[in-house]
């Protein structure tokens, strides 16, 4: 399994350059790496079926106990064939249909890579894999529907589609996180034995919402679809890829991957029963009105998501069956239907249905394609989408929960698939000719062979469905949760009598809803008779086909309906995204004001807040302070130094304030004195003589003096120095009064002479005991010099405007 | 040296070049002794920088500079090699990084040789180099 | 093998020596430079080496017994911290010649930008308390005279406002060791700890901590002592912005953690839900500001911010998987950041603007540098499996296993608005069409040129950090073992002051 992805991340890699030396031949060589996967796949196929997984385990991060592993069961087995089969097609069909561009080297490379992204979600077992495999389809899927990066509406669809799916991949992270720490293991095939657990632990409603809003998000379930239709900025490849046929049933994928951890429960059935049915009405409803083929592609794409979900939702072994078989039914007729749209854009120039017509003269073979995969569509038997259509039917009887929701929302769906199916597979080959930006031909073969094939496969496996087709969507299904004895059951039966065989799939979660699920079981029976199925499916056609012949009319009367797409999901993410931005911008300017004094009061009122706390909060009173002996001379010079500091802060002079400044470090230096150290005070006396100095060559240089602030800040101010004084003098009293050893001082004292070979205990201390130091101060000596140095000599923008190279 | 004519004196030119070897001299003296009395290479450094600086002032920087012969800041740069360097003594000879090596040769006034003695003279040249780069950059005018 | 440990040190400083004795031949003063850069990150590597064979390392300056001298240590963290510094050092280096301009090198560029290493390194090797504020001051000062170098108006404002600020940090450092040291009588760190536990008056400990996280808290950038940093680091040269983005904050961010771990973990209840609530500040507040920004050194420096609160998060949190994050985060964030803003000058070098209304245009005209840039923003952005996204994944199943909802949302929401700015630069700046630059032919041309060479450290840069996502296994196991050290500095004690203790 390593070497299929292995396979893939070289062929990535070398994509760019292969595609330069190939030119427009590459597809057909890059194909070869998806096409050698699907033939690994193909060929643990039998085995799949049989009920046999194959995993495959490299440890990856060990110390959070992530690792590679890698799970082949039947579920993944549909998915990794999807991806694989359309992967072929995809290669092949992209450089054919984007030619010759600089970036189709770039866009081969996104496209491998992305394959073996979605591979990787398919296959994973390890959560954290599963994510990152998830993440990496989100930025690939990015960077594939910016491919016209040149345009704004490129950008901000690729950027709406990474914002929305990103976020829902940080909520499923969490999700997963918390779903592995209660489940206690973070393989997905293990997670299943606790269950019961994790369903009875009081974080399973949120863990569930977590995974769910990642799914929707992903799988572009509503609230969150309208970053699919935006997608379509993609190339036609991409998006018949990525947001039809795999990208968006990641999401799907998961659902069916958790079924068996979270499903069953009453929440499950509802969220998902509710969102899947809204989702998939939605997504047929608004598919009606578009006039841009791949808009309508990508609405019937949320449609269809929708059901999917919702099927996952009902969650019943014949419910599970028919998720999976759609699933593949729909990439069978999806795939060509985009491919087919990007044919008609490529010959003929434009996507708008109204310019298209009579195409078929032209296009006989792309004509027989789109009928086929319509067709397939509309669940026109003999076709593999009648079979599977037949299981959705008969799963959706079986719901328990918004059972009557998703009886009248199936119904509607159905009508407007229909005309929607008839939109694009009639009008544009089959009405009277129109007048197109380009002089149609029929496409070359590396653009429909892809789709023939696949729509050709659709055809052949209608027929003999029960026994080809089924027993891998079986396979499937029991991963998912689908018990195996109903399943064989039920496909020993018959067709006829799918609803009848149904059962709860998680029984043990659904004891409750099992009467009520028998009642709603027997009820669908009814309806699912042969007479009044057929009945009911002519009645569904022939309303859809009068909808299409009545667009016009219909369009027109329901038009101010449209208005309320301003209050839509959509619009709610570009308000946030630009009401972010500019919240972004206020609370910068805010806090980041760029005033150095406010900087400067935040910064030590935060301090003294913080520090002050503890010693001022109630729980620990402070000790009493001792009373210090001070000498009256100390008391004279501590009162001189006060003096000078207020002078200092208070005088407009900048002279005045150095030489306050100056009296200050004098007082110092006394001090030094009376502590019995002579040095430091001559050193101090020579440090303040020279810094005075200093100040003096440079005040002439400076600015006059002035107030920014007002009275009212600088009062403020002063209340917030005073405050920041007593806080400082308080911890200095507080610890004096506690009064702790010095370790070092005696050990200097005793060592100096003997062995730092000097009297001079401070100097020993400065050059000795902790020479490092003065190292270290010499060097900031010699940089602060420098510095004055470059500082006075450098100006740039001087040198700038005086026409001097910079 | 605009801001400053009422400096150029001739007797303060005069007083500057006899004080010269003197403070020099005596900045030697602070240093080497400051191991076993209250001095060091700092203290001595400021002296030392002091009578270059009073040139500067009393005559020019030119002539200061010409008197000192070294750019200041490539003293700066010795100055800090030559510390680093008694550190480094004491590491290659066996011992510890910064540790003092004594070779046990004593001088009259100044006391024992030693590596500590060594850094003191780096910190000297640099805090020399330091002072004169300042000075001489704030009493040049830019141009 | 201990000798090693001086080498962090004496290079940097040796190099800044020579390059101020040949302060006026700049040819000289660049190879010399790069050969100190690369003997620097030799030196490391076998620090590094020898740090995780043997352990924990240690000298005693001047041979004086720990606590009286001051002691050299260094931890699987401090090893780790002096390699990544000595490679973001050489990776500048090699940019600088060809992007601060010659008049900037003529100022002492190079020995001010070795004297800034050797602060850096001595912060990571110092194992005294009052040593660590020297570096400091030796990085400050190395830093402001950088910032500042080459006088332009807007690096004077932004220098200003770097400096007065860090000096205040500087100044309560420097009283906080002051009280620390009148409180317990020593300041070698492993004496502290022991000391520190031992002292009484846990309230006076509880205020001294606070200083010290105001103090190293302002260095980190964490919010709400951050201003300098989205104030100042668009103004100089940007080889001199990607070593400060690379290595200033990082050396705040250890200093927390060493104090956090190792000397106030007395009342974790009190500090560290303090730094827990910074913490989460800083993440989103500086995520979500990076989203206003035009300059895309600012972008870049509020997610600096954003990146400290999340390294924060994890020290508050102090399980060892969130400490081994926190040493992920660094050992990652580094080379990213240094490798931003590098990019970054690569752009406005070849735009002539850093704004991202003037920039774009590069994904058709120079897919490798585009390229190059996006592994390290989806790095920023923790994509997986970049190396960013592992430290975030650590933290957030650590704050999840806290139980904090709020934590968690905060992680969620700086993550989400991390990506969005990210992206923002990559859209606006990389992918969109631009016009083409305001600037002369044949200065064009030049700047081409010029713009080649510093891809070099900068595509360097980028394979390490693709190789981080290759190694995350084994560099996840290094981190979760610097924090084992970490958590139980009984280990560094014993290393430091002998046997007895």
């Amino acid at each position: 399994m390593f070497a299929i992805l292995a396979t893939l991340a070289l062929a990535a890699f070398l994509a760019p350059s292969l595609t330069r030396w190939a030119g427009r031949r590459c597809g057909w060589i890059l194909a070869l790496a998806p096409g050698a996967a699907l033939a690994y796949l193909v060929s643990r196929l039998p085995a799949v079926i049989d009920g046999e997984t194959f995993d495959a385990t490299v440890s990856w991060v060990p110390a959070l106990d992530v690792s590679l592993d890698l799970r082949l069961d039947g579920l993944s087995m549909v998915f990794g064939l999807l991806i694989t089969a359309m992967g072929v097609a995809t290669m092949i069909y992209a450089a054919a249909y984007i030619g010759d561009d600089q970036r189709l080297g770039r866009l081969n490379a996104t496209l491998l890579a992305f394959m073996l992204a979605m591979l990787g979600v398919v296959l994973a077992d390890d959560v954290i894999t599963l994510f990152v495999a998830w993440e990496l389809t989100g930025i690939t899927s990015y960077l594939l529907i910016g491919y016209d990066n040149h345009k704004f509406q490129a950008r901000r669809a690729a950027l709406q589609a990474l914002l929305v799916t990103g976020l829902g991949g940080l909520v499923l992270l969490v999700g997963l996180t918390m779903l592995s720490w209660i489940a206690g293991t973070t393989q997905m095939s293990a997670m299943s034995a606790a269950a019961g657990s994790v369903q009875g632990s009081p974080l399973y409603g949120v863990v569930l919402a977590m995974v769910l809003v990642g799914a929707f998000t992903k799988s572009a379930q509503f609230p969150f679809h309208f970053w699919l239709p935006g997608a379509m900025a993609a190339p036609t490849p991409v998006s018949a890829f990525l947001h039809s046929a795999t990208m968006v049933k990641a999401g799907v994928y998961l659902l069916a991957r958790m079924q068996p951890v979270l499903g069953g429960t009453e929440a499950w059935h509802t969220t998902l029963g509710v969102v899947g049915a809204t989702t998939m009405l939605l997504g047929a409803v608004m598919a009606f009105p578009q006039r841009d083929l791949k808009k309508i592609l990508a609405y019937t794409t949320v449609s269809a998501l929708g059901m999917l979900t919702m099927l996952i939702g009902i969650g019943t072994s014949a419910a599970l069956v028919a998720a999976m078989a759609y699933v593949v039914v729909h990439a069978l007729y999806k795939g060509p239907l985009f491919h087919v749209a990007g044919i008609i854009d490529h010959e003929t120039g434009t996507r708008e249905l109204s310019s298209l017509g009579g195409l078929r003269r032209t296009m006989p073979i792309t004509a027989a394609i789109a009928a086929m995969a319509a067709l397939s569509m509309a669940a026109v038997p003999p076709l593999l989408g009648a079979y599977a259509k037949q299981l959705v039917h008969a799963a959706e009887g079986e719901a328990t929960a918004a059972a009557g929701y998703i009886y009248w929302t199936a119904l509607a769906t159905g009508i407007v698939t229909t005309s929607v199916a008839v939109m694009l597979a009639v009008l544009p080959f089959w009405r009277a000719g129109r007048e197109t930006p380009k002089q149609p031909h029929e496409a070359p073969i590396s653009l429909w062979l892809g789709a023939g094939l696949l729509a050709t496969l659709a055809l052949l496996l209608g027929p003999v469905a029960g026994t080809t087709f089924r027993p891998l969507v079986d396979a499937a299904a029991r991963v998912a949760g689908a018990s195996p004895s109903e399943l064989h059951e039920e496909t020993s039966l018959g067709l006829a009598s799918t609803s009848h065989a149904a059962e709860p799939a998680s029984a043990g979660a659904l004891e409750g809803a099992a009467d009520q699920a028998h009642a709603d079981a027997d009820h669908g029976a009814e309806h699912g008779e042969h007479g009044s199925g057929t009945l009911l499916k002519l009645v569904t056609i022939a309303t859809g086909v009068l909808l299409v012949w009545r667009r016009d009319a219909l369009l027109a009367a329901v038009a101010p309906v449209g208005g309320l797409a301003r209050f839509g999901p959509e619009a709610v993410y570009r308000l946030s995204v630009i009401g972010l931005k500019s919240f972004s911008g206020v609370l910068t300017r805010f806090i980041q004001n760029g005033y150095l004094r406010s900087y400067i009061f935040v910064v030590l009122l935060a301090t003294i807040v913080l520090a002050g706390y503890p010693l001022f909060s109630d729980r620990a009173p402070l000790p009493p302070l001792a009373v210090l002996d001070i000498r009256l001379y100390e008391g004279l010079i501590v009162m001189a130094m006060l003096m000078a500091t207020l002078f200092a802060t208070g005088t407009d002079s900048r002279l005045a304030a150095v030489v306050a400044l100056g009296l200050i470090g004098i007082g110092v230096a006394i001090n030094f004195m009376i502590m019995g150290g002579p040095d430091l005070a001559m050193t101090q006396l020579a440090i303040e003589t020279l810094s005075v100095l200093l100040f003096v060559f440079i005040l002439h240089r400076l600015p006059r003096f002035e107030h920014f602030t007002s009275l009212a800040e600088r009062r403020r101010d002063l209340v917030l120095s005073l405050m920041v004084g007593a806080f400082f003098t308080s911890l200095v009293w507080g610890i004096a009064t506690e009064g702790g050893e010095s370790a070092l001082s005696p050990y200097f004292a005793e060592h100096s002479l003997s062995e730092g070979k000097g009297h001079n205990v401070v100097n020993v201390i400065l050059v000795d005991f902790r020479g490092l130091d003065t190292m270290g101060e010499i060097t900031v000596l010699a940089v602060a010099a420098l510095g004055v140095f470059g500082l006075m000599r450098l100006n740039l923008d001087k040198e700038k405007k005086n026409g001097k190279v910079a | 040296m605009a801001r400053w004519p009422e400096m150029e004196s001739v007797i303060l030119s005069r007083a500057t070049r006899l004080m010269m070897p003197v403070l020099i001299v005596f900045s030697v003296f602070l240093l080497l002794r400051g191991h076993n009395a209250p001095g060091g290479g700092f203290v001595g450094g400021l002296i030392a920088s002091t009578a270059f600086a009073l040139l500067a002032i009393s005559d020019s920087v030119d002539v200061a500079r010409q008197t000192l012969r070294i750019e200041p800041r490539r003293v700066m740069g010795f100055g800090l090699l030559v510390a680093l360097s008694a550190g480094l003594i004491g590491l290659l000879s066996g011992g510890s990084f910064f540790e003092g090596v004594w070779p046990g040769i004593k001088l009259p006034v100044i006391g024992k040789l030693g590596t500590p003695m060594l850094f003191d003279i780096g910190v000297f040249f640099v805090v020399v180099g330091f002072t004169l780069t300042v000075v001489f950059t704030l009493l040049t005018e830019e141009d | 093998m201990e000798n090693l440990l001086v080498l962090p040190i004496v290079i940097p400083l040796v190099t800044a020596g020579f390059c101020l004795l040949a302060s006026r031949r700049i040819r000289l003063q660049r190879s010399l430079s790069l050969f100190g850069m690369v003997a620097l990150t030799i030196a490391t590597l076998a620090l590094f080496d020898a740090v995780r064979s043997e352990g924990i390392l240690v000298i005693q300056a001047g041979a004086w017994p720990a606590p009286y001298g001051i002691t050299l240590v260094a931890d699987r963290l401090s090893a780790m911290m002096l390699l990544l510094s000595a490679i973001a050092g050489l990776a500048v280096t090699a940019y600088a010649g060809w992007s601060v301009g010659e008049r900037r090198e003529r100022f002492h560029f190079y020995p001010l930008l070795h004297v800034l290493l050797l602060g850096i390194s001595g912060s990571f090797l110092t194992g005294d308390l009052f040593n660590l504020y020297v570096c400091f001051e030796v990085m400050l000062m190395a830093s402001f005279v950088l910032l500042c170098l080459g006088g332009e108006r807007a690096q004077l404002e932004g220098g200003v406002k770097y400096v007065i600020l860090n000096l205040i940090s500087s100044a309560i450092f420097l009283t906080a060791t002051g009280l620390l040291y009148g409180a317990v009588g020593t300041l070698n760190m492993a004496d502290l700890s022991v000391r520190i536990a031992q002292y009484e008056n846990r309230e006076v400990i509880n205020s001294l901590a606070m200083l010290f996280l105001v103090a190293f808290g302002l260095k980190a950038a964490l919010f709400p002592f951050a201003f300098w940093l989205p104030a100042s680091y668009h103004t100089p040269p940007f080889a001199v912005s990607a070593i400060f983005a690379g290595l200033l904050t990082k050396v705040g961010v250890y200093a927390l953690l060493r104090v956090f771990t190792m000397l106030f973990v007395g009342d974790p209840d009190f500090t560290h839900t303090v730094i827990g609530i910074l913490a989460a500040a800083s993440m989103v507040f500086g995520a979500l500001a990076a989203l206003s920004q035009k300059d895309i050194r600012r972008v870049f420096a509020f997610q600096i911010m954003s990146t400290v609160g999340f390294m924060a998060l994890g020290i508050a949190l102090g399980t060892p998987l969130a400490i081994a994050a926190v040493v992920f985060y660094l050992a990652q964030d580094v080379i990213l950041k240094c490798n931003l803003f590098m990019l970054g000058g690569v752009a406005d070098k070849l735009r002539g603007s850093g704004n991202l209304d003037k920039l774009g245009g590069f994904w058709k005209t120079k897919p490798f540098f585009s390229i190059l840039f996006l592994i390290s923003l989806l790095t920023l952005a923790g994509v997986p499996p970049l190396p960013g996204f592992w430290p975030k994944l650590a933290l957030l199943r650590s704050t999840i296993e806290t139980g904090e909802g709020v934590l968690v949302a905060a992680v969620v929401l700086a993550a989400f608005l991390t990506l969005f700015s990210s992206i923002r630069i990559w859209s606006g700046g990389i992918w969109r069409d631009a016009p083409p630059p305001d600037l002369e032919p044949t200065d064009l041309a030049e700047r081409e040129k010029d713009a080649r060479w510093m891809m070099v450290p900068a595509a360097g840069l980028s394979g390490l950090l693709l190789a981080y996502a290759l190694a995350a296994g084994p560099v996840f196991d290094y981190a979760e073992a610097a924090a084992d050290q970490l958590l139980n500095p009984q280990v560094y004690v014993q290393a430091v002051l002998g046997e007895g203790n």
